[in-house]
Protein backbone atom coordinates (compact mmCIF):
# COMPACT_ATOMS: atom_id res chain seq x y z
CA UNK A 1 0.00 0.00 0.00
CA UNK A 2 1.61 3.60 -0.76
CA UNK A 3 0.69 6.44 1.33
CA UNK A 4 1.09 10.17 -0.49
CA UNK A 5 0.64 12.67 2.54
CA UNK A 6 0.42 16.25 1.37
CA UNK A 7 0.64 18.97 3.87
CA UNK A 8 -2.42 21.18 1.58
CA UNK A 9 -3.89 20.49 -1.81
CA UNK A 10 -7.64 21.57 -3.05
CA UNK A 11 -8.90 18.38 -3.46
CA UNK A 12 -7.58 14.94 -2.92
CA UNK A 13 -9.90 13.21 -5.17
CA UNK A 14 -8.52 15.52 -7.89
CA UNK A 15 -5.49 15.16 -7.29
CA UNK A 16 -5.28 11.46 -6.97
CA UNK A 17 -7.42 11.49 -10.36
CA UNK A 18 -4.52 13.35 -12.18
CA UNK A 19 -2.21 11.17 -10.36
CA UNK A 20 -3.55 8.03 -11.68
CA UNK A 21 -3.78 9.52 -15.83
CA UNK A 22 -0.47 10.36 -15.57
CA UNK A 23 0.78 6.81 -15.00
CA UNK A 24 -0.26 3.71 -13.76
CA UNK A 25 -0.56 3.77 -10.13
CA UNK A 26 -0.76 0.82 -7.20
CA UNK A 27 -3.90 -0.49 -5.96
CA UNK A 28 -5.25 0.99 -3.10
CA UNK A 29 -2.93 4.03 -3.17
CA UNK A 30 -3.77 7.05 -0.67
CA UNK A 31 -3.67 10.37 -0.93
CA UNK A 32 -3.97 12.53 2.35
CA UNK A 33 -4.03 16.00 3.06
CA UNK A 34 -3.54 17.82 6.36
CA UNK A 35 -5.18 20.57 5.33
CA UNK A 36 -7.61 21.22 2.15
CA UNK A 37 -7.25 24.55 0.91
CA UNK A 38 -10.81 25.00 -0.01
CA UNK A 39 -11.28 25.64 4.03
CA UNK A 40 -9.41 29.10 3.45
CA UNK A 41 -10.92 31.48 4.34
CA UNK A 42 -11.83 34.56 1.54
CA UNK A 43 -9.59 37.05 0.74
CA UNK A 44 -6.71 35.20 1.64
CA UNK A 45 -7.50 35.00 5.30
CA UNK A 46 -6.40 31.59 6.59
CA UNK A 47 -8.89 30.32 9.17
CA UNK A 48 -7.20 26.60 9.46
CA UNK A 49 -3.98 27.79 11.18
CA UNK A 50 -4.21 24.48 13.32
CA UNK A 51 -2.98 20.72 12.25
CA UNK A 52 -6.16 19.67 10.38
CA UNK A 53 -8.84 17.87 12.80
CA UNK A 54 -10.71 15.60 10.36
CA UNK A 55 -9.64 13.37 7.75
CA UNK A 56 -9.61 13.74 4.18
CA UNK A 57 -8.46 10.79 2.46
CA UNK A 58 -8.67 9.54 -1.23
CA UNK A 59 -8.05 5.90 -2.41
CA UNK A 60 -7.19 4.53 -5.99
CA UNK A 61 -9.18 1.25 -6.53
CA UNK A 62 -8.78 -0.84 -9.73
CA UNK A 63 -12.24 -1.91 -9.58
CA UNK A 64 -11.75 -3.78 -13.56
CA UNK A 65 -13.62 -7.06 -13.37
CA UNK A 66 -16.65 -5.22 -11.16
CA UNK A 67 -19.86 -5.27 -13.89
CA UNK A 68 -20.61 -1.75 -14.52
CA UNK A 69 -24.25 -2.92 -13.75
CA UNK A 70 -23.00 -3.57 -10.02
CA UNK A 71 -21.85 0.32 -9.92
CA UNK A 72 -23.96 0.90 -6.88
CA UNK A 73 -22.41 -2.02 -5.37
CA UNK A 74 -19.29 -0.02 -5.09
CA UNK A 75 -21.19 2.55 -2.68
CA UNK A 76 -22.20 -0.28 -0.56
CA UNK A 77 -18.56 -1.61 -0.27
CA UNK A 78 -17.45 1.66 0.60
CA UNK A 79 -20.25 3.17 2.98
CA UNK A 80 -19.60 -0.46 4.78
CA UNK A 81 -15.95 0.11 5.21
CA UNK A 82 -16.66 3.50 6.93
CA UNK A 83 -19.13 2.35 9.39
CA UNK A 84 -17.23 -0.64 10.60
CA UNK A 85 -13.89 0.91 10.97
CA UNK A 86 -15.59 3.68 13.08
CA UNK A 87 -17.43 1.16 14.88
CA UNK A 88 -14.21 -0.64 15.89
CA UNK A 89 -13.02 2.86 16.91
CA UNK A 90 -16.26 2.50 19.12
CA UNK A 91 -18.43 5.57 17.42
CA UNK A 92 -21.47 4.78 18.77
CA UNK A 93 -25.31 5.26 17.09
CA UNK A 94 -23.93 4.17 14.05
CA UNK A 95 -25.78 4.04 10.54
CA UNK A 96 -25.86 4.61 7.14
CA UNK A 97 -27.94 7.11 5.58
CA UNK A 98 -28.90 6.60 1.94
CA UNK A 99 -27.22 6.02 -0.37
CA UNK A 100 -23.73 6.96 1.53
CA UNK A 101 -23.68 9.65 4.48
CA UNK A 102 -22.32 7.79 7.43
CA UNK A 103 -24.23 8.81 11.07
CA UNK A 104 -23.92 8.94 14.48
CA UNK A 105 -27.14 9.30 16.27
CA UNK A 106 -28.47 11.40 13.28
CA UNK A 107 -25.66 14.07 12.63
CA UNK A 108 -23.41 13.22 9.97
CA UNK A 109 -19.95 12.37 10.57
CA UNK A 110 -18.69 10.90 7.41
CA UNK A 111 -18.94 11.45 3.77
CA UNK A 112 -18.26 9.40 1.18
CA UNK A 113 -17.59 10.95 -2.76
CA UNK A 114 -16.85 8.08 -5.75
CA UNK A 115 -15.68 8.88 -8.98
CA UNK A 116 -15.10 6.22 -11.23
CA UNK A 117 -13.54 5.82 -14.49
CA UNK A 118 -15.39 3.97 -17.39
CA UNK A 119 -13.87 2.70 -21.00
CA UNK A 120 -15.43 0.81 -22.94
CA UNK A 121 -18.46 0.27 -21.35
CA UNK A 122 -16.29 -1.34 -18.13
CA UNK A 123 -15.53 -0.11 -15.04
CA UNK A 124 -11.51 0.73 -14.75
CA UNK A 125 -11.03 2.65 -11.42
CA UNK A 126 -12.71 3.94 -8.49
CA UNK A 127 -11.30 7.07 -6.65
CA UNK A 128 -12.80 6.96 -3.08
CA UNK A 129 -12.81 10.04 -1.63
CA UNK A 130 -13.70 9.99 2.01
CA UNK A 131 -14.13 13.00 4.72
CA UNK A 132 -14.83 12.24 8.28
CA UNK A 133 -15.29 14.90 11.05
CA UNK A 134 -13.03 14.09 13.77
CA UNK A 135 -11.74 16.60 16.20
CA UNK A 136 -13.43 19.27 15.02
CA UNK A 137 -15.73 20.48 17.75
CA UNK A 138 -17.72 24.04 16.21
CA UNK A 139 -20.16 23.37 13.59
CA UNK A 140 -21.25 26.37 12.80
CA UNK A 141 -24.85 26.60 10.85
CA UNK A 142 -24.20 22.96 10.62
CA UNK A 143 -27.44 21.66 12.65
CA UNK A 144 -26.72 18.13 11.24
CA UNK A 145 -22.93 17.68 11.61
CA UNK A 146 -21.14 16.40 14.23
CA UNK A 147 -17.57 14.89 14.81
CA UNK A 148 -16.25 11.69 16.34
CA UNK A 149 -14.85 14.06 19.59
CA UNK A 150 -18.19 15.33 19.62
CA UNK A 151 -20.17 12.57 19.94
CA UNK A 152 -17.62 10.18 22.04
CA UNK A 153 -16.07 12.65 24.15
CA UNK A 154 -12.56 11.81 23.24
CA UNK A 155 -9.48 12.92 20.78
CA UNK A 156 -8.99 10.35 18.23
CA UNK A 157 -5.24 10.03 16.08
CA UNK A 158 -5.87 10.59 12.37
CA UNK A 159 -3.49 7.81 10.95
CA UNK A 160 -4.93 5.42 13.61
CA UNK A 161 -8.72 6.07 11.28
CA UNK A 162 -6.96 6.04 8.16
CA UNK A 163 -5.48 2.95 9.00
CA UNK A 164 -8.51 1.16 9.72
CA UNK A 165 -10.59 2.63 6.76
CA UNK A 166 -8.33 1.42 4.30
CA UNK A 167 -8.17 -2.75 6.66
CA UNK A 168 -11.93 -2.39 5.97
CA UNK A 169 -11.85 -0.99 2.56
CA UNK A 170 -9.58 -4.18 1.85
CA UNK A 171 -11.96 -6.30 3.39
CA UNK A 172 -15.23 -4.92 1.62
CA UNK A 173 -13.58 -4.94 -1.93
CA UNK A 174 -12.25 -8.60 -1.49
CA UNK A 175 -15.95 -8.91 -0.66
CA UNK A 176 -17.13 -6.82 -3.72
CA UNK A 177 -14.54 -8.72 -5.70
CA UNK A 178 -15.60 -12.50 -5.34
CA UNK A 179 -19.37 -10.92 -6.17
CA UNK A 180 -20.80 -11.47 -2.34
CA UNK A 181 -23.40 -9.34 -3.70
CA UNK A 182 -26.05 -10.53 -1.26
CA UNK A 183 -23.79 -10.37 2.03
CA UNK A 184 -22.64 -6.60 0.77
CA UNK A 185 -26.51 -5.93 0.58
CA UNK A 186 -27.52 -7.43 3.33
CA UNK A 187 -25.06 -5.99 5.67
CA UNK A 188 -25.70 -2.74 4.21
CA UNK A 189 -29.30 -2.61 4.89
CA UNK A 190 -29.10 -3.93 8.14
CA UNK A 191 -27.20 -0.45 9.21
CA UNK A 192 -29.87 1.79 6.84
CA UNK A 193 -30.66 5.03 8.78
CA UNK A 194 -34.28 5.11 9.64
CA UNK A 195 -34.94 1.34 8.39
CA UNK A 196 -38.08 0.35 9.56
CA UNK A 197 -39.54 2.95 10.70
CA UNK A 198 -41.78 5.72 10.55
CA UNK A 199 -40.47 8.10 8.48
CA UNK A 200 -41.39 11.46 6.17
CA UNK A 201 -40.41 12.00 2.95
CA UNK A 202 -40.75 14.82 0.33
CA UNK A 203 -40.97 14.13 -3.31
CA UNK A 204 -40.03 16.26 -6.30
CA UNK A 205 -43.07 18.72 -5.98
CA UNK A 206 -42.02 19.29 -2.19
CA UNK A 207 -45.21 17.12 -0.92
CA UNK A 208 -44.97 15.20 2.04
CA UNK A 209 -45.68 11.28 2.49
CA UNK A 210 -44.69 8.61 4.94
CA UNK A 211 -43.50 5.38 4.47
CA UNK A 212 -40.83 2.75 5.90
CA UNK A 213 -36.95 2.56 4.74
CA UNK A 214 -37.27 -1.40 3.62
CA UNK A 215 -33.99 -1.84 1.63
CA UNK A 216 -32.63 -0.73 -1.64
CA UNK A 217 -32.27 -2.31 -5.07
CA UNK A 218 -29.71 -3.70 -6.70
CA UNK A 219 -29.29 -0.28 -8.90
CA UNK A 220 -29.52 1.63 -5.27
CA UNK A 221 -33.21 3.01 -5.50
CA UNK A 222 -34.71 2.90 -2.29
CA UNK A 223 -37.18 0.89 -0.99
CA UNK A 224 -40.07 2.47 1.07
CA UNK A 225 -42.87 0.79 1.92
CA UNK A 226 -46.21 2.62 1.23
CA UNK A 227 -49.74 2.47 2.09
CA UNK A 228 -51.58 -0.31 1.52
CA UNK A 229 -48.19 -2.58 1.71
CA UNK A 230 -47.02 -0.94 -1.66
CA UNK A 231 -43.35 -1.17 -2.13
CA UNK A 232 -42.34 1.89 -4.11
CA UNK A 233 -38.43 1.91 -5.41
CA UNK A 234 -37.36 5.74 -5.64
CA UNK A 235 -34.44 7.47 -7.47
CA UNK A 236 -32.25 9.70 -5.44
CA UNK A 237 -33.32 12.85 -7.31
CA UNK A 238 -37.22 12.01 -6.78
CA UNK A 239 -36.67 11.10 -2.37
CA UNK A 240 -35.72 13.52 -0.04
CA UNK A 241 -36.28 12.11 4.00
CA UNK A 242 -36.69 14.52 6.52
CA UNK A 243 -35.44 13.70 9.82
CA UNK B 1 -25.69 -5.04 -51.27
CA UNK B 2 -23.98 -2.00 -51.72
CA UNK B 3 -20.21 -0.56 -50.24
CA UNK B 4 -22.19 1.74 -47.80
CA UNK B 5 -24.52 -1.33 -46.19
CA UNK B 6 -21.27 -3.67 -46.01
CA UNK B 7 -19.36 -0.79 -43.80
CA UNK B 8 -22.52 -0.09 -41.86
CA UNK B 9 -22.72 -4.14 -41.07
CA UNK B 10 -18.66 -3.94 -39.97
CA UNK B 11 -19.14 -1.26 -37.77
CA UNK B 12 -22.09 -2.82 -36.68
CA UNK B 13 -20.43 -6.40 -35.57
CA UNK B 14 -17.47 -3.82 -34.38
CA UNK B 15 -19.16 -2.79 -32.22
CA UNK B 16 -21.81 -5.77 -30.65
CA UNK B 17 -18.72 -7.46 -29.26
CA UNK B 18 -19.08 -10.03 -31.61
CA UNK B 19 -15.67 -12.15 -32.47
CA UNK B 20 -17.25 -13.69 -36.19
CA UNK B 21 -20.23 -13.05 -37.90
CA UNK B 22 -20.96 -15.20 -40.97
CA UNK B 23 -23.88 -13.70 -43.26
CA UNK B 24 -24.98 -15.30 -46.98
CA UNK B 25 -27.58 -13.74 -48.99
CA UNK B 26 -28.29 -14.11 -52.58
CA UNK B 27 -25.30 -12.98 -54.50
CA UNK B 28 -22.44 -12.60 -51.37
CA UNK B 29 -21.44 -14.10 -48.74
CA UNK B 30 -19.98 -12.00 -46.18
CA UNK B 31 -17.31 -13.00 -42.38
CA UNK B 32 -16.97 -10.74 -40.70
CA UNK B 33 -13.94 -11.33 -37.89
CA UNK B 34 -12.91 -9.02 -34.90
CA UNK B 35 -9.69 -9.09 -33.35
CA UNK B 36 -10.32 -10.23 -29.84
CA UNK B 37 -9.17 -7.14 -27.73
CA UNK B 38 -8.47 -4.85 -30.61
CA UNK B 39 -10.22 -1.55 -30.81
CA UNK B 40 -12.83 -2.13 -32.98
CA UNK B 41 -10.96 -3.04 -36.15
CA UNK B 42 -12.46 -5.44 -37.99
CA UNK B 43 -10.93 -8.15 -40.73
CA UNK B 44 -13.81 -8.83 -43.71
CA UNK B 45 -14.00 -11.53 -46.21
CA UNK B 46 -16.36 -10.55 -48.62
CA UNK B 47 -16.97 -13.73 -50.98
CA UNK B 48 -18.81 -13.54 -54.13
CA UNK B 49 -20.86 -16.54 -54.95
CA UNK B 50 -21.61 -17.57 -58.44
CA UNK B 51 -24.96 -16.26 -59.73
CA UNK B 52 -25.73 -20.16 -60.73
CA UNK B 53 -25.73 -20.99 -57.11
CA UNK B 54 -29.53 -21.64 -55.98
CA UNK B 55 -30.36 -18.77 -53.68
CA UNK B 56 -29.92 -19.38 -50.44
CA UNK B 57 -32.69 -20.42 -47.74
CA UNK B 58 -34.55 -16.95 -46.68
CA UNK B 59 -34.31 -16.82 -42.61
CA UNK B 60 -30.45 -15.57 -43.38
CA UNK B 61 -31.90 -12.86 -45.77
CA UNK B 62 -34.63 -11.54 -43.39
CA UNK B 63 -31.92 -11.59 -40.38
CA UNK B 64 -29.29 -9.49 -42.91
CA UNK B 65 -31.72 -7.15 -43.24
CA UNK B 66 -32.49 -6.79 -39.72
CA UNK B 67 -28.63 -6.70 -38.67
CA UNK B 68 -28.79 -3.62 -41.37
CA UNK B 69 -31.82 -1.50 -40.07
CA UNK B 70 -30.85 -1.62 -36.58
CA UNK B 71 -27.40 -0.77 -37.02
CA UNK B 72 -26.47 2.26 -34.17
CA UNK B 73 -24.39 4.49 -36.53
CA UNK B 74 -26.56 7.00 -37.66
CA UNK B 75 -30.10 6.82 -37.60
CA UNK B 76 -30.94 9.18 -39.74
CA UNK B 77 -29.32 6.77 -42.20
CA UNK B 78 -27.70 9.98 -43.94
CA UNK B 79 -24.57 9.58 -46.18
CA UNK B 80 -22.82 12.42 -44.21
CA UNK B 81 -23.81 10.62 -40.86
CA UNK B 82 -22.85 6.90 -41.18
CA UNK B 83 -19.13 7.60 -41.17
CA UNK B 84 -19.14 8.94 -37.41
CA UNK B 85 -19.08 7.08 -34.71
CA UNK B 86 -21.82 7.16 -31.74
CA UNK B 87 -20.45 7.37 -28.13
CA UNK B 88 -23.78 5.76 -25.77
CA UNK B 89 -24.33 5.63 -22.13
CA UNK B 90 -22.74 2.87 -20.47
CA UNK B 91 -25.67 3.35 -17.53
CA UNK B 92 -28.41 5.10 -16.24
CA UNK B 93 -27.82 8.12 -15.14
CA UNK B 94 -27.24 12.17 -14.98
CA UNK B 95 -25.02 13.40 -18.23
CA UNK B 96 -22.51 16.24 -17.08
CA UNK B 97 -20.80 18.06 -19.41
CA UNK B 98 -18.43 19.59 -17.03
CA UNK B 99 -16.32 18.07 -14.07
CA UNK B 100 -18.43 20.83 -11.85
CA UNK B 101 -20.42 23.94 -12.31
CA UNK B 102 -17.89 26.53 -12.69
CA UNK B 103 -15.32 24.40 -14.84
CA UNK B 104 -15.63 24.02 -18.40
CA UNK B 105 -16.99 21.86 -20.52
CA UNK B 106 -14.94 18.16 -21.06
CA UNK B 107 -15.70 18.58 -24.72
CA UNK B 108 -17.28 20.80 -27.39
CA UNK B 109 -18.48 20.53 -30.93
CA UNK B 110 -14.82 20.61 -33.19
CA UNK B 111 -12.99 19.55 -30.07
CA UNK B 112 -10.50 16.80 -30.76
CA UNK B 113 -10.13 13.98 -28.71
CA UNK B 114 -7.83 11.28 -28.22
CA UNK B 115 -8.14 7.88 -26.28
CA UNK B 116 -8.52 8.16 -22.97
CA UNK B 117 -10.06 11.59 -22.85
CA UNK B 118 -12.76 12.24 -20.61
CA UNK B 119 -15.53 13.23 -22.72
CA UNK B 120 -18.20 13.67 -19.89
CA UNK B 121 -19.80 12.42 -16.29
CA UNK B 122 -22.34 10.47 -15.75
CA UNK B 123 -24.04 10.29 -12.39
CA UNK B 124 -25.80 7.82 -10.65
CA UNK B 125 -26.60 7.62 -7.23
CA UNK B 126 -23.99 9.97 -6.10
CA UNK B 127 -21.36 8.16 -8.05
CA UNK B 128 -19.77 9.87 -10.41
CA UNK B 129 -18.51 7.90 -13.22
CA UNK B 130 -15.99 9.67 -16.13
CA UNK B 131 -16.52 8.29 -19.40
CA UNK B 132 -13.03 8.07 -21.19
CA UNK B 133 -12.95 7.94 -25.08
CA UNK B 134 -12.16 4.51 -26.88
CA UNK B 135 -11.40 6.29 -29.99
CA UNK B 136 -9.25 9.38 -31.31
CA UNK B 137 -11.18 11.66 -33.50
CA UNK B 138 -13.60 15.03 -33.69
CA UNK B 139 -16.59 15.24 -31.74
CA UNK B 140 -19.30 16.41 -34.68
CA UNK B 141 -22.41 16.83 -32.38
CA UNK B 142 -23.16 16.57 -28.66
CA UNK B 143 -26.30 15.06 -28.44
CA UNK B 144 -27.57 15.54 -24.74
CA UNK B 145 -27.89 18.67 -22.47
CA UNK B 146 -25.90 18.99 -19.67
CA UNK B 147 -27.31 17.80 -16.40
CA UNK B 148 -30.26 16.00 -18.04
CA UNK B 149 -31.27 12.33 -17.55
CA UNK B 150 -29.59 9.54 -19.76
CA UNK B 151 -30.67 5.93 -20.26
CA UNK B 152 -28.35 2.91 -21.09
CA UNK B 153 -27.27 3.01 -24.53
CA UNK B 154 -28.35 6.17 -25.32
CA UNK B 155 -26.07 8.09 -27.83
CA UNK B 156 -24.23 10.91 -26.35
CA UNK B 157 -21.89 12.36 -28.89
CA UNK B 158 -21.39 11.51 -32.52
CA UNK B 159 -17.13 11.64 -33.26
CA UNK B 160 -15.44 11.79 -36.72
CA UNK B 161 -12.96 9.11 -36.12
CA UNK B 162 -9.29 9.67 -37.13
Amino acid sequence: MHIIKLNAIDSTNTYLRQLSASKAIEDFTVVVAKHQTKGRGQMGTQWNVQDAKNLTMSVFKDITGVDVERNFYISIAVSLAVFEALKSLNVEKLSIKWPNDILSENKKIAGILIENVIKQNRLQASIIGIGINVNQTEFENLPKASSLQLMSGRFFELDEIMITVLQKLEYFFELLQNNSFSTLKAQYEEHLFRKNKPSTFKDMEGDMFSGYIKGVSNSGNLQVLLEDEIIKEFDLKEITLLY
Amino acid sequence: MDIKEIQNLIKFVAKSGASEVKLEMDDIKITIKTGSDDKGEATTIVQQIPMAQTPVAQPAAVAAAEVVASTPVAPAASNEDSKYVTIKSPIIGTFYRKPSPDKPVFVEVGSTIKEGDVLCVIEAMKLFNEIESEISGKIVKVLVDDASPVEFDQPLFLVDPS
